[in-house]
């Protein structure tokens, strides 16, 4: 197996309608920018990996018809679509390629612009295997409707029971998003620009879902995101500072049938997310990491709701069980701390959904390059960890980079 | 007609997911499941390798084996979450119109997982984590899903 490292990573403009650019224009701001960071073409690309919800958008097989925009034409290509996870997946199959020594350099692109159709749509086809089911038990539909609709639908009563189980209050939600807010505010590819929000503004926003507000929750975007991705060794006659990817694992939680309440394993617990820890454990090990509460300098957790920053920060293994509202109490959380979470602003403050995962990975891998500017952490960034939750709630994709190869 | 168009538009997507019936294995554990409920009895089904206790019913386990053995629990289980529909949650948007209702995730004593149901006879103030319900059976249940989603205050 050869090492494997991000040389070039490249972002559209993300805000909510982008009425400017089509889909494949979209995908064209940010490979093109992936190209410029490298001084690369795509000629010197092997494979194009790409990924979005098709069902969002309502266009199925875009990377087809905008072949031209991808710089794929005469390349082998690949689409992989996972739901939330989408973006971590496909670096997965970046990862994959490069690693089995098939490819030495390939683009991973992933996107969602989820103005063109209709993202709560493509959702409810997503959880089409559990609604169905419960239409043929006999439910009534108007009943199912109110149990809750959307992400939010789900994450509710994560958050409720994560609540309850590590002592999390309503002002530690508030806390984690103001944080992540304002660190989006320091990243001009981050959607919602609020700086200096306060967590006290936060608990002012209407109640959408009990027990989340409406500066809980993720917006709506379009954008995308694209890293060049090659082996160790072309890394390294392309830039001076690569991030490797130390190790990418996944694990598939309890399947959709009955997973209606929130994807915990077995429907136990909502808020339990073994799959995470599995796939975290892997993860730390593949990579050489012994202690991830002290290897680990950043963490980029994959967030759209502010209580999963806290319980997904948990189940990455950075502290026990239910430590996290203390960490983040104890201010390690923020930018100038000893574990920065979510320094991009996280997918609280930007969620092109297809993109949200890969963007993780993007984020660890410019505060180890030290590309990111404003919301550059302070402290010097070894090792960080992305991670991706999606599927039909049941999928987690975790990434480990470091700025040295895997041991 | 040939347009260069400045702008992009949103086309709004339309799938009546109500109409769907589904060929589902699960249908076939859930009738057996659903007639007990005449007898205003919940059924389990247990994996034979790791215990566990699924109701209601899947066909395979967490731990890859198929549950098989059917056991009875109880209809008095634990509240394990929560959340609000309608007006006590969205505050005036589109889906706030309508009832309102709490909605939790009930465990049955002997079961293992978690389902929701309408939490009735109770304020939105007193439900917690930890509180006991029971199922509210209808007069003459009909054995079908909707019989086991009511619960009330059980102490």
């Amino acid at each position: 197996m050869q090492d494997v490292a991000v040389v070039g990573i490249g972002l559209s403009k993300h805000v909510s309608k982008r009425r400017d650019v089509n889909i494949a224009e979209l995908v064209y701001e940010a490979v093109s920018a992936a190209y410029e960071d490298t001084g690369l073409s795509p000629h010197d690309i092997g494979a194009v990996i790409t990924g979005n919800m098709p069902a969002f958008e309502g266009v199925n097989l875009p990377e087809l018809w905008g072949a031209g925009h991808w710089g794929a034409y005469n390349k082998p290509l690949l689409r992989i679509t996972t739901g939330g996870t989408t973006g971590g997946s496909v670096v997965h199959g970046a990862f994959y390629a490069v690693a089995s020594g098939i490819f030495d350099a390939v683009i991973a692109i992933a996107f969602e612009k989820q103005s063109d159709g209709d993202t709560t749509m493509g959702l409810n086809t997503v959880a089409l295997a559990d609604i169905a089911p419960m239409l043929l038990y006999g439910a009534d539909p108007t009943l199912l409707i109110s149990m809750g609709g959307g992400a939010i639908g789900a994450v509710a009563y994560q958050a409720t029971s994560y609540m309850k189980s590590s002592g999390c209050t309503t002002h530690h939600l508030d806390k984690v998003a103001a944080m992540c807010r304002d660190n989006a505010a320091k990243n001009p590819y981050a959607h919602l620009q609020q700086p200096g929000i306060t967590p006290e503004e936060v608990a002012k926003t209407k109640m959408m879902e009990y027990p989340l507000r409406f500066g809980h929750c993720c917006p709506a975007t379009d954008g995308a995101c694209a890293m060049i991705i090659t082996s160790g060794e072309k890394a390294k006659k392309i830039t001076d500072c690569p991030a490797y990817i130390k190790s990418c694992t996944s694990c598939s939680d309890e399947g959709a049938v009955f997973g209606l309440y929130g994807g915990g394993t077995a429907n136990v617990d909502p808020c339990e997310q073994e799959g995470c820890k599995i796939a975290a454990k892997k993860a730390y090990e593949l990579a050489g990491i012994k202690d991830p509460s002290r290897e680990i300098d950043v963490a980029e957790p994959y967030a759209p709701f502010a209580n999963q920053l806290l319980m997904f920060y948990e189940r990455l293994l950075l502290c026990e069980e239910g430590g996290a509202p203390a960490v983040l109490d104890s201010g390690s959380m923020y930018l100038d701390g000893d574990l920065p979470v979510c320094p991009s602003g996280g997918v609280i403050s930007t969620n092109a959904i297809g993109a949200s995962a890969m963007e993780r990975v993007a984020e660890c891998a410019m505060q180890i390059m030290g590309k990111a500017g404003e919301h550059q952490v302070k402290k010097e960034v070894h090792n960080a960890v992305a991670h991706g939750w999606g599927g039909a709630l049941n999928l987690i994709v975790v990434a480990v980079l470091g700025d040295t190869p895997r041991g | 007609m040939n347009e260069y168009k400045e702008e992009t538009t949103s086309i709004k997507g339309n799938w009546p997911l109500i109409h769907y019936r589904w060929k589902s294995e699960t249908v076939k554990l859930m009738a057996n499941f659903l007639e007990a409920f005449k007898e205003k009895k919940v059924l389990g089904l247990k994996c034979p390798c790791c215990g566990l206790v699924y109701t209601p019913p899947k066909p395979f386990c967490r731990c890859l084996c198929r549950p098989e053995e059917w056991v009875e629990v109880s209809d008095e289980g634990v509240v394990t979450t929560f959340t609000f529909s309608g007006a006590w949650s969205f505050e005036g948007m589109l889906e706030g119109e309508g009832e309102s209702r709490i909605i939790v995730g009930v465990k049955l004593d002997g079961a293992d997982t978690m389902f929701l149901c309408m939490l009735e006879g109770s304020d939105p103030e007193e439900v917690n984590v930890g509180m006991r319900v029971r199922i509210r059976w209808p007069e003459a249940p009909e054995g079908k899903i909707g019989d086991m989603m009511i619960v009330e205050r059980a102490t």
